[in-house]
């Protein structure tokens, strides 16, 4: 059966390199069946990359040890689920994976296209199909998920930190965030090629690109939720590498979500939204490399593969291309509109991109930093949190801001008169917040207390806009339907802002280390803790060793948790488990950990934290997926009104 | 072992017919261009776009100023304008839409 | 008309601009980064560095009561270092384990921060556990 993989994949790589070559053939002589035969590769790819998929899933569910990646991978004791998670957990299958989301959003992108606009979709072919070749190649003839061996008797497993619900959802959502930035670009670039400046790839592309950049969020929140909850340090980010790898996009797709609106409503900026795209898509497929080629130091090892110097090239040829493309188009797409007047939500979403690319790209700078300091000074240097940290304070507070004063601004032009009184509200209930917190004893953290008062701001300019919306509409609910984009869109910010809550939560709270015997207890952030005693529970893969303690605050006691460690037989591996107590009156979480258990005494050392508001980060993710479902719900007046236009344009 | 080849061939031959079927559907079509929108087509689409930009602007003005973002003497400073840019924009668009008096639709 | 172009420009040039100083300044004078040496580049360093190897021969002590003491060698090398540490040890720390830490070389021991200690674990894609840094 790995012959049939492996021929399925050189059926996709000759099929890709149909669409990209015909593709652009037919696209530059203007031939209509051979256009529509490049398309055509591009959905018949998907068909044989779901087939080379579903041949590597049935052999991870079957265990077949014949394939050197089953073998790698799973073993005979692994549940379905992560069997089927297997398939994203190494080099090949994820590369695969890759290449069948692509395939299928290229799919899709084209059959929904290419009657509305075929001389662009006869551009956009050939460039997803350069972008599949390249995977496709990798995939045929650098790593290939279906090498084969003889079958040893067991596989090497899963590791067991890694068998948690979120290995089977958080890399597929990253991926389809990662993989859909591709259809956005791919459109940009058609629509360059074909020497078109109008709209229509941005209105084509819109909503993929908002799932995408959905998709990345959430999985990126995932991730966060995944490190608090199962590696138990007590944080939720590290400004690792490879969690700066999601992040990076999605701040550049942020931006271009934002500045495509000013495309929309004034014509302006197309210049900046190409290289926008261009550079969404770029930090995708940067992101993709830094995960696998070992480059970077990382907490996520990763082995030192052959597949790092091809990745580089490749990303250095799209940038190259897309650039040069780009400077040759350059008179087709300058403005014919200017920016009037600072006063303007124009003006705001400029500086909103202005912070959002300067952030990425401090973050950019930081990830490359180690290599470029070894290339410069033979030496590697890194920078960590505090680097990152003083960035995100000095660029994520203004924006959390602009957040506020963005809403509540018209566009092309506002009197400061009428932008005073309108900020009149927020700004009294943002003083008040602050002041009330202040007076909490929030102070003691200059950037927490703006966080928190610049957040009371944006929410109170957000409720303002609800209110005043519903009472020009008549009703709430014709309000958002008939203005799914904007209101979807200030649910998304309200999203933001409780995230921006639970990160600036970190700015607070306590941590203490203590050695305890049963009996003896310690004090942190106004909880008493009371170790009590220890005990073990044998499973079948593992003993879990817990220690039973006590929380107490003002004398009564308000939970027992048990903090502990796993041993793992087969794996010899040991795996922290830190207990999570949330005070929801109080808002805040209590992170007991066991960093050291001594048996023999029953001595434990333990390390406990109080984390105040960090619920606030799940709570706004879920806000987040509400908003972006909200924005994306299909409008039929919206379509009705595109469709007339486009039918108007073909006469 | 074989029937991974036997499948693996059909996929071929099935992804092969996908390809051609363009050219298998029409053998010997009247227009091979593919229907590009030409230097009128893509003059117009660019002026419906400049109009429906126009009303969106004027529409959202009207909103703006309901919700009370735009105050009296702003709005009143401001209708005029965004009045005449669509009654311009709507205008541009007009010899062409008499061109082809069959495509005229109601404004939504 | 032409008049009422140029004050907008001229901001958002300087926007980036400030932007681009801020940048500038901060990684100029505050962030320089911490080198990340191997046991073999460490001999004459001194301020603080971050440390990483391979864990050779046999570690003592558990971090806390008595410090950790460890040997580091070179990844691809035969140069070694000892080490003390005070703080967290994660578990998956043995012989033989990648790992890197924070500190500075002092009377030829390299003498750790608290709670820097980092291991890699062993197998592609697993992340491992951490202890200190971020949020």
């Amino acid at each position: 059966m790995a012959d049939l993989g492996r021929a399925a994949l050189i059926v996709t790589f000759g099929l890709v390199l149909w669409a990209t070559f015909a593709g652009a053939w037919a696209a530059r002589l203007g031939r209509r069946r051979l256009a529509d035969s490049a398309a055509n590769a591009l959905l018949a790819a998907l068909v044989s990359t779901a087939v080379a998929s579903l041949v590597l899933l049935a052999a991870l569910v079957r265990h077949d040890f014949s394939f050197t990646y089953v073998a790698d991978h799973t073993s005979t004791r692994l549940s379905r689920a992560y069997s089927v998670s297997a398939f994203w957990g190494g080099q090949e299958g994820s590369l695969l994976l890759w290449l069948l989301v692509l395939c299928a959003y290229a799919g899709a992108a084209v059959l929904l296209n290419r009657r509305r606009a075929p001389d662009v979709v006869a551009w956009t072919v050939p460039v997803l199909g350069a972008v599949a070749s390249f995977f496709a190649f990798l995939l045929v003839a650098v790593a290939s998920p279906f090498a084969t061996q003889t079958a040893p008797a067991e596989g090497a497993g899963l590791n067991p930190s890694l068998q948690n619900p979120y290995m089977l959802a958080h890399p597929p959502l990253l991926y389809l965030g990662y993989v859909g930035l591709t259809v956005p670009f791919a459109f940009g670039m058609g629509a360059l090629l074909a020497g078109r400046a109008d709209e229509r790839w941005i209105v084509a592309t819109r909503r993929w690109t908002l799932v995408a950049w959905t998709a990345l969020g959430v999985g990126q929140l995932l991730g966060a939720h995944w490190a608090y909850v199962e590696v138990g340090w007590g944080g939720f980010y590290a400004w690792d590498p490879v969690e700066n790898a999601a992040l990076m996009p999605w701040l550049a797709a942020t931006a271009f979500l934002h500045s495509v609106m000013i495309q929309e409503k004034r014509g302006m900026l197309k210049v900046w939204n190409v290289l926008l795209v261009l550079l969404a898509f770029g930090l995708s497929l940067f992101g993709t490399f830094l995960t696998r080629s070992g480059v970077v130091n990382s907490i996520h090892s990763f082995t030192q593969s052959s597949i790092g110097p091809w990745f580089l090239g490749f990303i250095c040829v799209v940038v190259a291309g897309s650039l040069a493309l780009v400077f040759a188009r350059l008179p087709l797409l300058r403005a014919k509109t200017r920016l009037e007047s600072l006063v303007s939500r124009e003006a705001t979403f400029l500086y909103n991109n202005l912070l959002l690319v300067a952030f990425c790209l401090t973050v950019l700078w930081g990830v490359a930093f180690p290599m470029l300091s070894e290339a410069v000074r033979g030496e590697p240097r890194t920078l960590a949190g505090p680097y990152y940290n003083f960035f995100l304070r000095a660029f994520g507070l203004p924006l959390l801001l602009l957040m506020g004063i963005g809403p509540l601004v018209a566009w092309r032009r506002a009197s400061l008169g009428s932008v005073g009184r309108t900020f009149l509200w927020p700004f009294a209930v943002s003083v008040a917040v602050g002041v009330a917190l202040i007076a909490a004893g929030a102070g003691s953290s200059l950037p927490g207390l703006l966080a928190y008062t610049f957040s009371a701001f944006v929410l109170a300019s957000i409720v303002l806009e609800f209110v005043r919306g519903t009472r020009a509409a008549g009703s709430f609910l014709q309000l958002v339907s008939r203005n799914r984009r904007r209101y979807g869109g200030y649910v998304v910010h309200a999203a933001i802002v409780l995230v921006a809550i639970g990160i600036a939560g970190s700015a607070y709270g306590s941590t203490r280390e203590a050695k305890l015997r049963p009996g003896e207890s310690m004090r942190v952030g106004g909880y008493t803790l009371t170790y009590r005693s220890l005990g073990d529970t044998r499973t079948a893969g593992a003993i879990e060793r817990r220690a039973r303690v006590d929380v107490y605050r003002g004398g009564d006691r308000v939970a027992t948790v048990f903090p502990g460690k796993n041993a793992y037989f087969a794996e010899q591996q040991t795996s922290n488990e830190m207990a999570i107590y949330t005070s929801w009156p109080r808002a805040e979480d209590v992170d007991v950990i066991a960093d050291q258990i001594d048996p023999a005494t029953d001595v434990v050392y333990f390390k406990a934290l109080v984390k105040p508001l960090v619920n606030f980060l799940w709570i706004g993710g879920a806000v987040f997926l509400f908003g972006s479902l909200i924005a994306l719900w299909p409008d039929a007046r919206e379509q009705r009104r595109l469709v007339a236009r486009y039918a108007l344009a073909h006469s | 072992m074989t029937v991974a080849l036997l499948l693996g061939a059909l996929l071929a031959a099935a992804c092969v017919v996908l390809v051609a079927l363009p050219f298998l559907r029409e053998p010997a079509p009247r227009v091979d261009a593919l229907p590009a929108p030409g230097e009128l087509a893509q003059r117009q689409l660019e002026l419906i776009e400049e109009r429906d930009r126009a009303l969106a602007a004027l529409k959202e003005l009207e909103f703006d100023h309901r919700t009370g973002k735009i105050t009296d003497p702003d709005y009143r400073a401001l209708v005029g304008e965004y009045r005449r840019r669509a009654a311009l924009a709507l205008r541009a668009l007009e010899p062409r839409l008499e061109e082809h008096p069959r495509r005229v639709r109601a404004r939504d | 008309m032409a008049r009422k172009r140029n004050p907008a420009r001229l901001v958002i040039a300087l926007s980036v601009a400030a932007v681009l100083a801020i940048f500038l300044l901060y990684t100029s004078l505050v962030a320089q980064g911490t080198p990340s040496l191997q046991p073999s580049d460490l001999p004459g360093r001194t301020g603080n560095v971050t440390l990483g190897g391979l864990v050779v021969g046999r570690p003592t002590g558990n971090g806390h009561d008595a410090p950790l003491r460890f040997t580091i060698r070179d990844r691809k090398g035969t140069a070694t270092v000892r080490v003390a540490y005070r703080g967290s040890v994660p578990d998956l720390f043995r012989a033989g384990r990648d790992v890197s830490v924070q500190g500075k070389l002092q009377n030829g021991v390299f003498v750790a921060e608290r709670n820097t200690l980092v291991t890699k674990c062993p197998s592609k894609y697993t992340p491992a556990k951490k202890q200190q840094p971020g949020y």
